[in-house]
């Protein structure tokens, strides 16, 4: 068993419990192939024989459909985005992760509070105030943050897709060029990332490998953070 | 002119508490709060009207209305699905979605903002579900500081008499049922009511508000509203040209409604409509 812990005060509902399960956080910018790489765990991980619950971002009951409409608009803040984010996060925490911790199950998270964070830093927000929002989150067991300069990372964006928007900060950046806006949006959240890395001792895994060359070293640090499961 | 700053006092220790889009402001901002019952929306009503008829600029904003979070808090309120921490969070957005894109402009501008409910009804209904209330006053320390706040004390018995014992239309979680206190919603709600006061009580003396005893006579309530607000107005923004009532007198209208719609609310059904019409 391990007990759960909170980055700040323990929220209403929860306490610093032991539970069977464990929360393992991948982390790292748009088009670094977390979502391959979480199918990819999934897969093994219950081939293993572990019940797994994924987690991802806009996918609460709560607050999902309510981000996508405020993001159709155009007076959408940093506050308010931040806020929604934070709505989101904290109803699958409450209503899917830690369920799913206390039953003893594997929770793969894609994304979690340090990509909102680093989004809110990059347009503006203070981090005192973030890091006060986002106190009653979960202590992960492990976070797994794939790593990739913008250079490396171009190229996986431009071979899957086109340039988003939002990925490309230009909710914020002025200046007409979407590839001059992606180069700096990108670069300035790939910094706040590994700012946050040093903070919250990340695991670092190089991410401008092949797929199966991240895939494998990731299957290490997961199979490290369970191997004491279930045998307490 | 008068400076607004963003309130430091909600923040503990450094002084982040400021918002990305603080400066300095010649408009004003004035708050009322109370229980439902307390007759601070009808205060702060008639204060408009005053304000308006002496030629001012005034923006009216109220709690959770944001146009862009108030459909997303109205649905998960239909369908019970907000817990204490969910409920704290949504209703921060709609405040800081409205500080950005009402308050902050309107302040700018040198506008009289007027404010029904503030930061104070999150802290009082957030701490009454169990909320860290520390925590709610941090997330809450980018709001602007009112210029005045006007608390409006009322015992239960009088406010529930106002409202009607029988309200029909009353909510899940306007009753704090959410919270298991009873499962009839009159008992759930006097409970609940009882415990915002006593946060309320708190409150006015951690940040200095303004109480008005709202059993006096409605005109007597406006007579001290006004004596609060008459010093804080001086070269306030004025409308340009002529008075809102003259402009309309000129165009032949006249009435006591013809400046100031009443204020429909959604009802749940304006809003499944709504859903539905957009399918």
């Amino acid at each position: 068993m391990k007990t759960m812990s909170f980055y700040g005060h323990t929220p209403p509902g929860m306490g610093e419990e032991p539970v069977p399960g464990r929360i393992i956080v991948v982390e790292g910018t748009d088009g670094v192939g977390r979502s391959t790489q979480i199918a990819m765990l999934q897969e093994w991980l219950e081939a293993e024989g572990y019940a797994v619950l994924v987690s991802g971002f806009r996918r609460s009951e709560v607050a999902a459909s309510g981000i996508d409409r405020a993001m159709r608009g155009n007076t959408l803040d940093a506050l308010t985005l931040n806020l929604l984010y934070a709505t989101d996060f904290w109803d699958r925490m409450e209503r899917s992760i830690v369920p799913a911790l206390r039953t003893g199950m594997v929770a793969l998270v894609d994304r979690y509070i340090f990509s909102i964070i680093a989004r809110a830093r990059v347009r503006g927000v203070p981090l005192g105030w973030l890091n006060d929002v986002f106190e009653f989150a979960l202590v992960p067991d492990r976070v797994l943050f794939l790593d990739v300069d913008v250079e490396h990372l171009l190229p996986r964006v431009l071979s899957v897709r086109q340039m988003d928007h939002w990925e490309s900060g230009e909710d914020f950046l002025r200046g007409p060029d979407l590839y001059d806006n992606f180069i700096r949006y990108q670069a300035a959240l790939i910094k706040e990332f590994r700012g946050l890395a040093k903070q919250h001792n990340f695991v670092m895994v190089d991410a401008r490998g092949t797929v199966g060359e991240v895939f494998r070293t990731l299957q290490g640090e997961v199979r490290e953070a369970l191997k004491d499961m279930g045998s307490e | 002119m008068a400076t607004l700053q963003s309130n430091h006092a909600y923040s503990m220790g450094e002084r982040y508490g400021q918002h990305p889009d603080d400066g300095e402001y010649p408009g004003r901002l004035i708050i009322v709060e109370g229980i439902d019952g307390s007759g601070k929306s009808t205060q702060v009503d008639l204060l408009q009207k005053w304000l308006r008829s002496r030629n001012l600029v005034t923006v009216f904003t109220e709690w959770n209305s944001s146009p862009i979070v108030k459909r997303t808090t109205k649905q998960a309120k239909v369908n019970e699905l907000l817990t204490p921490m969910s409920f704290s969070l949504i209703h921060a957005a709609d405040f800081a979605s409205r500080v950005h894109a009402q308050i902050l402009p309107a302040l700018r501008a040198g506008a009289i903002v007027l404010a029904d409910r503030y930061v104070y009804t999150a802290f009082a209904r957030d701490a009454t579900r169990g909320v860290n209330r520390d925590w709610v006053r941090r997330i809450y320390s980018f709001a602007v500081q009112p210029t005045l706040a006007l608390y409006f004390r009322v015992p239960l018995d009088v406010s529930i008499e106002r409202i009607g014992s029988g309200r029909a239309d009353m909510k899940f979680y306007e009753a704090g049922q959410d919270m298991g206190f009873s499962n009839n919603r009159q008992e759930s709600f006097r409970i609940f009511q009882n415990k915002l006061l006593d946060e309320y009580e708190g409150m006015t003396e951690e940040f200095g508000l303004i109480t008005i005893d709202a059993t006096l006579p409605i005109a007597v309530q406006q007579q001290q509203v006004r004596r609060y607000v008459e010093p804080l107005i001086e070269d306030s923004m004025e409308v340009g040209g002529q008075s809102v009532p003259e402009a309309l007198g000129h165009a032949g209208l006249s009435g006591r409604y013809i400046t100031d719609p009443p204020r429909r609310r959604l009802t749940e059904q304006d809003i499944l409509r709504l859903e539905r019409s957009r399918d």
